[in-house]
């Protein structure tokens, strides 16, 4: 008997134990991201062209690239092997794993091996730059990047790799179907316009038509940091704001865009498709939501579009960015423009490296402005939007279409504030505590101030 | 003559394994000690050095001891359930039931799953498995993620810790069980000693050998817990359940303060060590012999 009770009991929780790993199972996403059925269809690159030059003295030499944009693992592999044939050159491409992209290559420079090419964030790059890169202020590309460089006491040491834009993404079909009507994106120029219009969505059964990330990069960097972006569109206008921020020079309380800001955002929480639990929200499940038609808008860059594939938006289908509005004054840039700016930083190493493998690096970045394949490669392999105005390729997905046709008609402004690494994660945690109603105004604003107050 | 073939077996079997542990183990102790005193910053060729201005910073870093209170709480609530849950079910297994291999075993299997996997499986379990059984039953308790409740999200972290941790220490208890000796245990009986004074005065002293393995692996495996917060929680909702290792680590990578981090670092291994010696001690004490 005693024997069949504890048995009983074993098996029991076993059972418990196992069930909760196993239930998984049945609540999937919509489409199956590994379906074996799914063709990856790829724009083909003409490389019957080539008039780029390529230093033979270079044949042999082999150089690495440690790579922290992870979706473009395989684009760069191919680029590399592309350039590998015209050049002689070989190119190792190592992507970061589970770090994150500066431990990564501080430990690579600590073991003595760094890479030769490094693709980074800013930070990164300002943090390493006057130690161990190379001056690559002289190179011919800095002509086609105006704007989108990053100096550092007046030299430059990155190639600015792609430009990346955020905003409030629409679906277009969605919003048309629910409404009954035509959609103009132009028509909503105003924060109270896009409130009237969630409104009136939410009037005709989309209650709550908007998504809204819990993530803390996406509430500390990608939200809060429009206080800073907005001050006046310029980087200048960003890097003078956080230096009065630092020197406590600058009032939150009486500063207009930081109350500009909140009430934006809580037009955005109001609206959250996942109001009632705004910290239990899903990334994955966004996408999805977005491209079934469960909401009408999702706070994001282009960097979504992948999971919008994945969860079934075709690069036919029209999907756009709204601005983040903040107030209601219409000739405000900030209710006409997105924010789009250079995003990944390709820095190379000026310590370590050989002379011929530095040559070879910097042929490699020329390559990718200037020759045919490199500018096709970069637009159509990769599927970024270079900041180079010699490129004349047009990306093909339509989030990236949409701003870098912003981006050519003046509709974006290219401010991107430099804070110190830990901005997002440290002021994500209080964005996320107000995301959730469990702080106020108030309470947000004092963390803010706090956080920069303790900045040396 | 016999001394010295000592000294050439001590050198042909403990050398190999004591260079790679001064190589993998002392020598970066050391140098992460001489680290603590300096204000490199990861990647500058030049450290400077300034004395304990680090440890002043550590005092002053009120994130640091929150999450180690936290960490404290944590371990309490992690070593207790785990060792008694493991007590408790060994004791079941080693009583000759039908199937007791197959529930071995089932117990195990957490274990053999990294931490980081354990986290995102039961990340999603939390987030939606649960929330879409709250849909469709309306209980409260599961209406919305555990993982965006400060309590919540930290009892969800207790409860994969034990979950994981369990199987490890049934293990080490069923050898424990396994090892006692039957003639001790028939004398117990003939003598009259039988249910809670056995378990009591016979059982108990004889399996303290394991219980002092068991608590201190619990004790340092939790004290040191990273992996399993960093992908159940990720120090999530809004920093609330950021446990001391993960502090340590944002601190000196992500916040990119690397003397700080490293004194922290040194903080969390001097309680730990402190903590899990005085454990030793204490249950080492009362280990009998049969």
């Amino acid at each position: 008997m005693k024997r069949k009770t504890a048995s009983c009991i074993s098996l029991g929780l076993t059972l418990a134990l196992m069930s909760a790993g196993l239930a998984g199972c049945r609540f999937g996403f919509a489409s199956d991201p590994d379906d074996p059925n799914e063709q990856v269809t790829e724009e083909p690159i003409d490389t019957s062209v080539d008039t780029f030059r390529y230093d033979e003295s270079l044949r042999g030499t082999k150089i690495t690239l440690l790579n922290s944009k992870a979706e473009i693992q395989t684009a760069l592999e191919k680029m590399g092997a592309e350039y590998e044939k015209k050049s002689g050159v070989h190119i190792d491409v190592m992507p970061v794993t589970d770090d994150s992209p500066y431990t990564r290559v501080v430990s690579l420079y600590n073991s003595g091996n760094p890479p030769t090419i490094s693709i980074l964030d800013t930070t990164d790059v300002i943090a390493l730059a006057e130690e161990k890169a190379a001056d690559l202020s002289r190179e011919p590309w800095i002509e086609e990047a105006r704007g989108y460089l990053t100096e550092i006491n007046g030299k430059v040491y990155s190639l600015p790799l792609c430009i990346e834009g955020r905003g409030i993404i629409y679906n277009k079909a969605v919003i048309e179907e629910v409404l009954g009507e035509a959609f103009d994106p132009e028509t909503i120029t105003t924060l109270g316009e896009f409130e009237a219009f969630l409104e009136r969505l939410a009037g005709v059964g989309m209650e709550r038509p908007l998504s809204l990330a819990k993530e803390d990069w996406s509430l500390g960097a990608h939200h809060l940091q429009y206080i800073y972006e907005t001050y006046d569109g310029t980087s200048q206008g960003t890097e003078e704001v956080i230096r009065q921020m630092k020197e406590g020079t600058l009032e939150l309380s009486s500063y207009n865009r930081v109350s500009e800001f909140l009430d934006a955002f809580d037009v955005l929480k109001k609206y959250n498709v996942s109001l009632k639990d705004p910290l239990g929200a899903d990334y994955d499940e966004m996408a999805i939501d977005l491209a079934d038609g469960k909401t009408a808008f999702w706070f994001n860059g282009n960097w979504a579009w992948p999971n919008l594939a994945e969860a079934g938006a075709e690069h036919e289908d029209e999907y756009g960015f709204l601005p983040y509005f903040l107030n209601n004054d219409p000739k405000d840039f900030v209710n006409r423009q997105i924010q789009g700016s250079p995003s990944k930083q390709v820095m190379l190493d000026g310590q370590m490296a050989t002379e011929k493998e530095q040559a070879a690096a910097r042929e490699f970045l020329n390559w990718m402005v200037y020759s045919e394949i490199g500018q096709q490669m970069l637009v159509k392999t990769c599927n970024l939007i270079p900041p180079f105005q010699n490129n004349p390729y047009e990306p093909g997905d339509p989030l990236s279409r949409d701003i870098y046709e912003k981006v050519h008609e003046g509709r974006a402004y290219n401010a991107s504030a430099i804070v110190p690494n830990d901005h997002w994660s440290v002021l994500g945690a209080a964005m996320q505590k107000y995301l959730a109603g469990r702080s106020d105004r108030q309470e947000l604003i004092d963390s803010i101030q706090k956080y920069w107050d303790e900045q040396e | 003559m016999k001394s010295q073939s000592n000294g050439k077996d001590f050198c042909m079997f403990a050398l190999p394994g004591l260079f790679c542990f001064l190589a993998v183990v002392i020598v970066p102790f050391l140098y992460g000690v001489y680290l603590t005193m300096t204000d490199w910053n990861g990647v500058s060729q030049v450290k400077n050095f300034v004395g304990l201005r680090n440890f002043g910073a550590v005092v002053k870093d009120v994130q640091f001891w929150r999450s180690l209170v936290l960490t404290f709480k944590y371990v309490i609530f992690v070593v207790v359930i785990v060792n008694v849950m493991a007590f408790g079910i060994a004791y079941l297994l080693t009583r000759g039931m039908k199937g007791q291999n197959f529930f071995r075993a089932g117990f195990f299997t957490p274990n053999l799953i990294g931490g980081i996997v354990l986290g995102y499986i039961w990340q999603f379990v939390f987030s939606r498995v649960f929330v879409s059984i709250g849909d469709t039953t309306g209980w409260g308790v599961f209406e919305a993620s555990w993982l965006s409740d400060p309590a919540k999200a930290f009892a969800a972290l207790v409860m994969v810790s034990v979950w994981q941790l369990s199987g490890y220490m049934i293990l080490i208890y069923v050898a424990g069980f396994m090892g006692l000796s039957e003639d001790v245990m028939e004398a117990a009986g003939i003598d009259g000693a039988s249910g809670w004074v056995k378990m009591r005065h016979i059982i108990m002293p004889l399996m303290m050998s394991s219980v002092t393995i068991c608590l201190f692996l619990t004790l340092s495996r939790a004290f040191m817990v990273y992996d399993v917060n960093l992908s159940l929680t990720a120090g999530a909702p809004y920093g609330t359940t950021e446990m001391a290792a993960m502090h340590v680590y944002e601190k000196a990578f992500t916040s990119r303060q690397f003397g700080t981090g490293q004194a922290e670092a040194l903080v969390l291994f001097l309680i730990t060590a402190c903590i899990s010696g005085i454990q030793v001690y204490l249950t080492k004490k009362k280990e009998v012999e049969a």
